[in-house]
């Protein structure tokens, strides 16, 4: 008990040190390592927040144990002192400290201000993943946000059932994505890669499993991934097999998929669950529940609850040669032209 | 080193040397075996079953929060499933916010206060039990949902639409009610806390001379009457969006799903003060023990005050990311500047006082740093989070989690603590032991900052909150896992703790009047107090009344407490004393044992049961059981009306017995139910303008507007009718019998022409509560003064019946139910009218 407790207090020590030094690794859903000019802006700020407000708290407790442990003063006028000590340490300290701190603030606010933007993506929430779509394109996704690098990008967000939170730690903070109600907000990814985000408003039972990515390209990569997808053929690739195709679209809708998901260029426009166009060229699975991968995909599918308990998504029963068709045929759905899983 | 003694306000050896009348005794002594206790009306008896309640409500609390803590242990855990993890972590969010916090303080504050005052019980015996039972109540429907098997998952603030009846079933019905049944107890704690601070202060104790822990209560106690009734208002508005099929919440039918997030927080951000001033009166007792001395009275007193106030202006922080305008977001920020400059004046007035005073470090002290420690980085914590960006990067994640634990645990548990170490020895008469004492504080205070420590980190680095679990990637197994052991090292301390207890409790060594030398009245009494408390009323002529006195002359006042020593021998009674300067003004009778509270609170009970399992009829029964507790507790009782009229206790302290007005400790409970009544005016108006900023058209939905003859004759009814209770007053003062009873039959008349008229007037316009926000919420505001009406009738016709024959006590017990009547019947007037006003004239 002893070895563990010395042990939990050095890791203690260690996770302070970070919390100071803010040392960086190699985190896709933090805060502290910003890849935007608005979490960048309040990365700024935590640092010095944490060196004002830090630095006060330290110097109250010396105060308190130089009080504690100090000898009884010969001083007289006690109570002219204890009037000017609290006066000067409790109120006007602070508020010397504090006022700068607060414009300060202030200011940080107008770096996270809405910016102009060429693009703008309408984001939906669901119980239990994301509905993306960018409206002047005509392109509808889910759970994936595809963005240009270096630009910012206006975000129009609402949410069908409950209220959800939509959050990337490393490019912004939160926005609220209520029923009824449009939000707005904006993202930019200084540099192309991937980050993770998250629903950060309690939403139900898979709110645990309600995350996303969102995926910066270099500016002329996405205008490729734009055109693509804009031509709205996605099966424009020729499939690995023609049969092979054809034997998992056949599954796909002899096994009721197309009920709930939409897959553009076929009769599949169900819209009860995430848009499957493309889905091949995704990197994740279920809200970002799991990485998207043949086996993966074969075992959601036979058994949707194991891995997010009360989605919505029925198991399917199926045969397994069906259900490999289909993951055939999903895995096949890809647009060409930009391969995103071969961005940094 | 002890402080000076020299004018003890109540002198054993004066108590030993004057025989102690039996029957005195025997008047206050609580009734034995069952009957006694479920009749018992005593502020300590029912303090310290407060206290145990919602200490063992906190253990269930602790237990939950560990299950929850072995299932984050580590990322991708299976130990817990969503379901159950999502119930225990609303529950346990519930259980400490609403069924240990609160209640626990009301009971600290019930058993300690009127000691401290100089009292011999609160201001409101009964009422003390009524709060006792509806919060028993209200914790068994809470737990009653894991026998049901339908837990509530909703999260403690149950956001709609989440809690709304389409994505939640059973379980938040449990919540609400649950939930309803505590508010009530909190609201009517509030009006007792507040009367009995107001009116039952010992002679000479001034505001300016009551202890912190009192002027803290008072902050607390007067919050809770607006913050509860908030709460209350909003809950009963979710209970009918989910069983009676209103629209408030539902943004498809007009209404908004936001509505609720500020009516639950304009409750919700001073709660958490309502809780945490308290403990810094707490703190603020043990640190002058401590140290002897006390620097920045004032200050402290007006930190309370200022941060009460202000703490109803920051509702917004918990909604910063639901995209409210910036400037409204920066004004916000700005008025929690204020509390933590009120803050910071509370600290360093706590630290000046310390200073060289090298206080002893025995256990209540050591939790008393604890705090301090702790506090300090909740607060900055908490200044951190009230600058917008910031908040939207950390809002929702574990960095809140961490926050408002440093704050709640920090803030008020560690106090709680310290307050238990230190007046355990008052309540049980044996001194807890220093060695399991420390051991306690050691292992809460490492405890708790390893369990809560990392969890800014974790917040920062991307862990939203309420999560059952977090994947591999995210690289936080490490952090959670010092969390989990932390969180296991915090509950040893309780272990540890409990066993302390029971061994005090039966080895503990003797504690004597004043073990810590405290300057306060509670010491003066024995350990553990007498059931009358104070054989004869203290005078108090110095802010530390046990440690010095001032040789001013209160020849006055001495003789009255004289007079009353071990008196009245046959009823209970405290003396009544100016609300800010103190001087004696009247005796108060004090109910004895009563089971009306009781009855009151099952009827509320079983309407609540009614309503959860959809038996609508059972809750007709439960209504006229409730009534009838009311009834018979609100009933004069003749008989001792005689009593306290033919008393020669008031010839002897040439004192009133029965009065009115101001004086009178009823009319100040009457005034706080007008507040809360006010209040929920308020919050209903509220709603109703907050749905109409975010309609399009109002009336929604093409609806006609509401016609203005029709409600205009209503209202003018009203009106008329508080003209003739007006007439009433005019002819009662003047003894005149006729214009009396013509004055309160017209007002009856008139109250229920207005009712059928506004019955009328609904009608005709014809609009449903059901499709439309607008119909809810003008259904909701016209319902509200028709409802009081109809309790308003009650009372009006009640005195009707009494002015027969008691038309010649216009200065007793018959005056002050006229003006009780009028209070309550010009505010039914009052509230009508702006009904009248919001509802004809904001379309």
């Amino acid at each position: 008990m002893l070895n563990l407790l010395l042990r939990s207090v050095s890791l203690l020590i260690a996770a302070s040190l970070i919390l100071i030094t803010g040392c960086r690794g190699d985190k896709m859903q933090s805060a502290l390592h910003p890849s935007g000019p608005a979490a960048e802006a309040v990365a700024r700020l935590w640092w010095i927040l944490r060196l004002v407000l830090g630095g006060y708290s330290i110097a109250v407790f010396v105060l308190t144990a130089v009080a504690i442990f100090s000898r009884p003063s010969k001083r007289t006028r006690v109570k002219q002192w204890g009037r000017n000590f609290i006066l000067v340490g409790g109120v006007l300290l602070p508020a010397i400290i504090l006022v700068p701190l607060l414009l300060y603030s202030v200011t940080a606010t107008g770096a996270l201000r809405m910016r102009e933007s060429g693009l703008t993506i309408r984001v939906v929430g669901h119980r239990w993943w994301w509905e993306v779509e960018y409206p002047e394109q005509g392109i509808v996704t889910a759970n994936e946000i595809v963005i240009p690098a270096g630009e910012p990008v206006r975000l129009e967000m609402t949410a069908s059932d409950v209220i959800h939170s939509f959050w990337v730690p490393q490019l912004h903070g939160k926005t609220d994505m209520l029923p009824g109600l449009i939000t707005v907000s904006w993202l930019e990814a200084e540099n192309p890669g991937i980050y993770r985000g998250q629903c950060a408003e309690y939403c139900g039972l898979q709110h645990a499993h309600m995350a996303f990515q969102v995926i910066a390209l270099p500016p002329d990569q996405f205008v490729d991934w734009l055109n693509t997808r804009s031509r709205s053929d996605a099966t424009a690739d020729p499939p690995t097999s023609q049969t092979e195709q054809q034997v998992g679209e056949r599954a796909f809708f002899q096994h009721g998929c197309a009920v709930c998901h939409a897959i553009d260029g076929t009769l599949a426009v169900g819209d009860a669950g995430p848009d499957l166009t493309l889905i091949g060229e995704r990197q994740t699975l279920a809200a970002a529940t799991l990485p998207l991968t043949r086996d993966n995909l074969t075992a959601w599918l036979i058994d949707p609850q194991a891995f997010k308990p009360g989605v919505k998504m029925p198991p399917t029963h199926a045969p397994l040669e069906d259900i490999q068709a289909i993951v055939e045929y999903l895995m096949q759905l890809k647009g060409g032209g930009v391969n995103v899983e071969s961005t940094p | 080193m002890n402080p000076p003694h020299n004018i003890p306000v109540t002198d054993p050896s004066v108590n030993a040397a004057r025989a102690i009348d039996q029957q005195f005794v025997n008047t206050w002594e609580s009734p034995t075996g069952l009957m006694g206790w479920i009749s018992e009306v005593n502020n300590r008896p029912l303090g310290v079953r407060f206290m145990v309640t919602a200490f063992v409500f906190f253990l269930i609390g602790g237990v939950l929060a560990l299950l929850m803590r072995i299932q984050l242990a580590v990322s991708d855990n299976t130990f817990l499933g969503p379901e159950l993890y999502n119930q225990l972590f609303t529950m346990h969010g519930s259980t400490m916010m609403y069924l240990f916090s609160v209640p626990f303080l009301e009971g600290l504050a019930l058993y300690v206060l009127p000691l401290m005052i100089g009292s011999r019980d609160v201001a409101f015996p009964r009422l003390t039990a009524f709060g006792y039972w509806t919060y028993l109540f209200g914790g068994i429907v809470f737990y009653f949902s894991f026998i049901i098997g339908t837990v509530p998952d909703a999260g403690w603030f149950a956001y709609t639409p989440l809690a709304g009846s389409k994505y939640s079933g059973l379980a938040t019905d449990f919540w609400a009610l649950g939930l309803s049944l505590v508010e009530i107890s909190g609201i009517v704690a509030g009006v007792e806390i507040v009367v009995t601070i107001l009116k039952l202060r010992a002679p000479g104790m001034t505001l300016a001379r009551m202890p912190l822990f009192a002027w803290a209560m008072l902050a607390a106690g007067l919050m809770s009457l607006f913050a509860f009734t908030t709460l209350l208002i909003a809950t009963l508005m979710l209970e009918l969006d989910r069983t009676a099929g209103t629209q408030f919440f539902n943004p498809d039918a007009g209404g908004t799903s936001l509505l609720w997030q500020h009516l639950f927080w304009f409750f919700g951000h001073p709660e958490v003060y309502i809780i945490f001033l308290p403990a810094t009166g707490i703190v603020s007792m043990v640190v002058t023990t401590f140290s002897r001395r006390l620097l920045g009275y004032k200050f402290i007193a007006v930190a309370i005050l200022v941060t009460a106030f202000v703490s109803f202006g920051l509702w917004v922080h918990h909604m910063y990311t639901t995209g409210l305008p910036e400037l409204s977001l920066n004004f916000f920020a700005a008025a929690s500047l204020m509390i933590a400059l009120a803050s910071g004046a509370q600290v360093f007035a706590w630290i000046a006082t310390l200073w060289g005073q090298q206080p002893s470090l025995s256990t209540p002290m050591l939790f008393v740093l604890g705090f301090l420690f702790i506090f300090v980085l909740g607060g900055m914590s908490g200044v951190m989070i009230a600058i917008v960006p910031f908040d939207w990067q950390v809002h929702d994640t574990y960095f809140i989690v961490a926050h408002f634990h440093y704050v709640l645990i920090g803030g008020a548990v560690f106090p709680f603590m310290a307050g238990l170490y230190y007046w355990i020895p008052k309540f049980t008469g044996r001194m807890l032991n220093p060695l399991l004492g420390h051991s306690t504080f050691w292992l809460a205070f490492i405890g708790f900052n390893l369990t809560f420590f990392p969890m800014h980190i974790m917040g920062l680095l991307g862990l939203p909150r309420r999560v059952y679990t977090y994947p591999a990637l995210l690289e936080l197994d490490l952090y959670n896992l010092i969390a989990t052991v932390g969180a296991f090292v915090f509950g040893a301390a309780y272990v540890v703790f409990i066993v302390d207890l029971i061994l005090s409790y039966f080895f503990g060594k003797v504690a004597d009047d004043n073990p810590w030398a405290g300057d306060s009245l509670e010491w003066s009494v024995s350990s553990p107090p007498p059931t009358y408390a104070f054989l004869a009323p203290p005078v108090v002529r110095s802010r530390h009344p046990l440690w010095h006195s001032s040789v001013t002359a209160m020849e006055d006042a001495e003789a009255i407490c004289e007079a009353l020593r071990g008196k009245p021998r046959a009823w209970r009674a405290t003396l009544n004393t100016d609300a800010i300067s103190a001087q004696p003004q009247s005796i108060q009778y004090l109910p004895g044992p009563s089971c009306y509270p009781l009855v009151a609170a099952t009827g509320l009970l079983i309407v609540f049961i009614a309503i959860l399992s959809k038996v609508y009829l059972v809750a007709i029964v439960g209504l006229a059981l409730a009534i009838l507790g009311f009834a018979y507790w609100l009933a004069p009782n003749q008989k001792v009306l005689e009593t306290l009229r033919t008393s020669e206790l008031a010839i002897q302290t040439k004192l009133p017995i029965i009065v009115t007005g101001s004086r009178s400790a009823v009319w100040c409970g009457v005034v706080c139910y007008l507040a809360i009544l006010g209040s929920a005016l308020a919050a209903i108006t509220y709603a109703y303008f907050y749905i109409r900023l975010y309609s399009a058209e109002w009336p929604q939905a093409g609806i006609a507007e509401p016609a203005f003859f029709w409600f205009a004759i209503a209202y003018g009814l009203l009106a008329l009718s508080g003209g003739a209770l007006y007439v009433a007053n005019w002819s009662f003062r003047r003894g005149r019998a006729t214009g009396t009873q013509f004055g309160l039959t017209a007002t009856w008349v008139l109250g229920v022409a207005y009712m059928g008229s506004q019955l009328y007037a609904l009608a005709d316009y014809g609009i449903s509560a059901r499709e439309t926000a607008y119909g809810s919420s003008f259904y909701l505001l016209s319902g509200y003064p028709w409802v009081l009406a109809l309790v308003g009738l009650a009372f009006v016709g009640h005195g009707q019946v009494r002015v027969w024959n008691e038309l010649n006590d216009r200065e007793g017990a018959m005056a002050l139910n006229m003006q009780i009547i009028s209070l309550l019947w010009y505010f039914v007037v009052f509230a009508g009218l702006a009904v009248f006003a919001v509802l004809v004239f904001s379309v």
